[in-house]
């Protein structure tokens, strides 16, 4: 017969290795937690279409003597330029799609853990709140780059290849490294904004709202406050303004707004600055009940 | 069953009122008393020369009836079942002497109360903000009442909408967006008997067209072919009853199931 | 007598997993107890009596009436859930009276049967603290208060001991039986037998979804009794000890873990085990470190009654 122990505690008698990536099982287990969401590799795969719409856009303005019967003043149309990828980069659809995948995916990062007392069994462990915070923010970073400097990154290849010189590449040098830097930013601002308000509730159905609801209502105050004021200033407001607004100095384009650039800079990074601030409050080991 | 809706309605009543979530939906819906505060100062340095009923009835498109209306019943719609399948406190109901539906209706008519008092109580003091001055007449008091319940009745059929999508779908909140943002945005601007398939264009036949100076406000209502106004009641009056009776109907048949 | 709660056939599985099947019970005024390990299909019996489940097959009936959204049965049920939840924004009075107003009692009665009920499990000093601010203990016994405010004729507690300190689990244990002395029907879940042991003799056996035995717990303890006791004795003289032990007739088997210096054996009649080891111990000069009895859990019980 075999012998029915009693379940007990036994005593680890091993070495622990102290291993630098702490943050990255929190990090693989949220994206692969977003991933098992109901539509969300559906979403997912949406985010994608403009990204071919583009590159089918880059294959087009190599080609344009073949499509000249079907599209006659395509030349003026699709120009692949640094304009071009900041357009990809800060275009409407891209941003919503972030937010939907984030509302969906990443409204429960922190607020799950605050839901479940979580948050104390991670610091139970071998885990700074610094690894955590960056654990959970790379599921952010994960989605939003694969979103951003992925595409941006491949749709220049796309155009080098199709062009079939480095020519392109010689006469904008900088290119790379504004996709690579304004990617960087829209990771950096997402991540904020979504561990913010996933860190204000533990109720994920609430942050998904908030976070539309955030985006949403800046637009609507930059929207009134234009009719009202007709003030370019009113662009401030809005999250989306100054995520374009930025994009456009990041890759040397005519600014949308008529105002220094350095100032939505300003409003993002303080917003990044305050989030980090609030967010590092917000997680703690130990729930303090009032 | 209508003493049990009123029971049910008082003790949600009471529970939404202490919610946290409540004051943080008040907080946001009293930004619009906020901007109407300022827009009163700025128009009273006579730095713009629109009238107080042009201006609110841009705060209202935009802020109430493209936002604030479909974010609240979005999230209280939804609620009323999620919340206490994910707080895990449907067995304290559905153990109590009262029908599934008087659940469900009972809870409904608290939160709509609740976002209602939210909701309708920024509209008058923004309105008043806007508009109080000398030249305030009867008629402009009236105006307001009849936003009020204009947004009223919106209120009504989205939550009872958002109310149906929470009994039917285990995860209303991706559809429900879809919906409050997609769908009711874009189908409203469509010609013809398509723009009739939104809850905002029935709103939009009740509410009067002021005719701004620059004509600035004029793409609120671009493409709006208004539907009577006793039909337009009807028919938001009608998507209310019968989406709520779907609810309820749901609700009373289906079991619901803890995740975890 | 006629029976209180009655299921046939009953059978509930969620996607390929099983939760009862083919449940045939009748359970009469009294306390009755339902044992078994996690998982063994109590809560889901516990829930398609109270009406939060449906069954795949067959029916549940409490009064001869079925139960899912029927409110004459709701009026006369308490039930006490598994789950650790509330309406945490509320104080723990609050919640009772809030509940309790379901019942269409006036505001003045669900007051006062709140406040008693409060009383009864102990909590009228923090009554007005938010319920998230309670211990587990306490909010284990604020949910059974909510089941027993409105004085129900049956009540149906699930595993209503889990997290309680000796002196509370007491204090509910005596409630649950004068709850029995007034003529009403109690099922308790529970898969700690001392527990059980404790507020009834009358017990169910489940496991695996299936009702195992039914009946009184001497009975099942009796039918335990005919499987071996394992005694687990760790002492530096453990090959001395099993020496001396192995002339018993009693002492059926033996075995050894020279690694922990313990011995193993399996015997039917634990008590004159007892008694000689008592005795041995007295005796001579063997020093016992530990003893322990492997198989005295109730995974051990199943184990033997189903035959692994």
């Amino acid at each position: 017969m075999t012998t029915i122990r009693e379940k007990g505690y036994h005593h680890w008698d091993g070495q622990l290795i102290e291993k630098r990536c702490t943050f990255w099982p929190i990090t693989r287990t949220g994206i692969k937690l977003a991933f098992q969401r109901k539509y969300f590799k559906f979403l997912f795969a949406s985010s994608f279409f403009p990204a071919v719409v583009y590159a089918v856009g880059i294959y087009v303005s190599e080609r344009l003597e073949d499509f000249k019967f079907m599209a006659q003043g395509a030349e003026r149309t699709i120009q692949v330029n640094p304009g071009f990828f900041k357009s990809y980069l800060s275009q409407d659809f891209l941003f919503f799609m972030i937010i939907l995948l984030m509302a969906l995916g990443g409204a429960g990062l922190i607020s799950d853990d605050f839901r479940h007392k979580a948050v104390q069994l991670y610091f139970a462990r071998p885990i700074t709140k610094l690894d955590y915070l960056l654990g959970k923010a790379g599921v952010v970073v994960f989605f939003v780059g694969l979103l951003t400097l992925v595409p941006g990154l491949l749709l220049l290849v796309i155009k080098l290849l199709f062009s079939g010189s480095f020519k392109f590449f010689l006469q904008y040098p900088w290119l790379i490294l504004s996709i690579i830097f304004y990617s960087l930013f829209l990771m950096i601002f997402f991540t904020s904004f979504v561990l913010l308000l996933s860190s204000l509730s533990k109720n994920r159905r609430y942050v998904s709202v908030l976070i539309f609801a955030v985006y949403f209502l800046s637009d609507i105050t930059q929207g009134i406050f234009n009719v009202i004021f007709r003030s370019p200033y009113s662009a401030l407001f809005s999250i989306k303004s100054n995520l374009k607004q930025v994009a456009a100095a990041f890759f040397l384009e005519k600014l949308p707004y008529a105002y220094p650039w350095y100032l939505s800079f300003l409003v993002l990074i303080i917003f990044c600055l305050l989030s980090y601030v609030v967010i590092k409050r917000k997680v703690r080991g130990v729930e303090v009940i009032r | 069953m209508r003493n049990e809706i009123l029971r049910v309605f008082s003790f949600y009543f009471f529970l939404g009122k202490k919610s946290a979530r409540t004051k943080v939906f008040f907080m946001i819906s009293s930004a619009s008393a906020l901007l109407a505060l300022v827009i009163r100062v700025y128009h009273l340095a006579g730095n713009w020369t629109e009238t107080g009923q042009v201006i609110f009835q841009n705060i209202l498109m935009v802020f109430f009836l493209q936002f604030l209306i479909i974010i609240l019943a979005l999230f209280y719609g939804t609620s009323i079942v999620a919340e206490e399948l994910e707080g895990k406190t449907l067995p304290y109901l559905s153990s109590r002497p009262v029908a599934r539906a008087a659940i469900i209706i009972g809870k409904y008519l608290a939160y709509l109360s609740l976002t209602s008092a939210i909701m309708i109580s920024a509209v008058l003091v923004s309105y008043f903000i806007l508009n109080l001055d000398q030249d305030f007449r009867l008629a402009d008091f009236w105006t307001a009442i009849r936003y009020s319940l204009v947004l009223f009745l919106g209120l009504a059929a989205y939550l009872s909408f958002f109310t149906f999508l929470g009994t039917w779908l285990k995860r209303p909140i991706l559809v429900g967006l879809a919906f409050g943002f997609g769908w009711e945005s874009i189908i409203q601007y469509f010609p013809g008997t398509t723009q009739k398939l939104s809850i905002a264009h029935y709103l939009k036949s009740l509410l009067p067209q002021y005719i701004t100076s620059s004509g600035k406000l004029g793409f609120l209502f671009i493409r709006l072919e208004p539907t009577k106004s006793v039909v337009a009641v009807i028919t938001l009056v009608l998507i209310a009853v019968i989406f709520l009776g779907l609810a309820s109907l749901i609700f009373s048949y289906k079991e619901y199931l803890f995740e975890d | 007598m006629s029976a209180v709660i009655e299921a046939w056939n009953l059978s509930r599985w969620y996607g390929n997993v099983l939760g009862i099947s083919e449940v045939n019970l009748e359970i009469q005024p009294g306390i009755t107890a339902l044992l078994g390990p996690n998982g063994a299909g109590k809560s889901t019996f516990m829930k398609i009596i109270t009406g939060q489940l449906k069954p795949n097959l067959g029916e549940a009936r409490i009064f001869g009436e079925k139960v899912w959204n029927n409110r004459r049965i709701f009026r006369r049920l308490g039930f006490c859930p598994e789950v650790d939840a509330f309406y945490e924004e509320l104080s723990g009075f609050e919640f009772l009276s809030g509940l309790l107003s379901l019942y269409g009692f006036s505001p003045a009665e669900c007051r006062k049967r709140a406040e008693k009920a409060l009383e009864l499990v102990e909590l009228s000093d923090v009554k007005h603290r938010q319920v998230r601010s309670y211990s587990r203990g306490m909010r284990q016994r604020i949910k059974i208060a909510q089941a027993i405010a409105h004085d129900p004729e049956v009540l149906i507690l699930d595993e209503p001991l889990s997290g309680l300190d000796p002196l509370s689990k007491r204090r509910i244990i005596k409630l649950i039986k004068e709850f029995k002395a007034a003529g009403k029907t109690i099922v308790v879940s529970s898969h700690v037998l001392p527990e059980v042991e404790a507020m009834t003799s009358e017990i169910v056996l489940i496991h695996q979804g299936k009702i195992l035995a039914r009946g009184d717990i001497y009975f099942i303890r009796e039918l335990i009794d005919t499987h071996p006791h394992m005694i687990r004795i760790k002492s530096p003289h453990f090959r001395e000890l099993a020496k001396i032990l192995a002339t018993e007739d009693y002492v059926l088997n033996i075995s050894f873990e020279p690694p922990d210096q313990a011995v193993i054996f399996e015997t039917h009649h634990r008590d004159k085990f007892f008694n000689r080891l008592n005795d041995l111990i007295l005796e001579s000069s063997l020093t016992i470190d530990e003893i322990t009895s492997p198989d005295d859990n109730l995974q051990a019980v199943f184990d033997y009654l189903v035959g692994k």
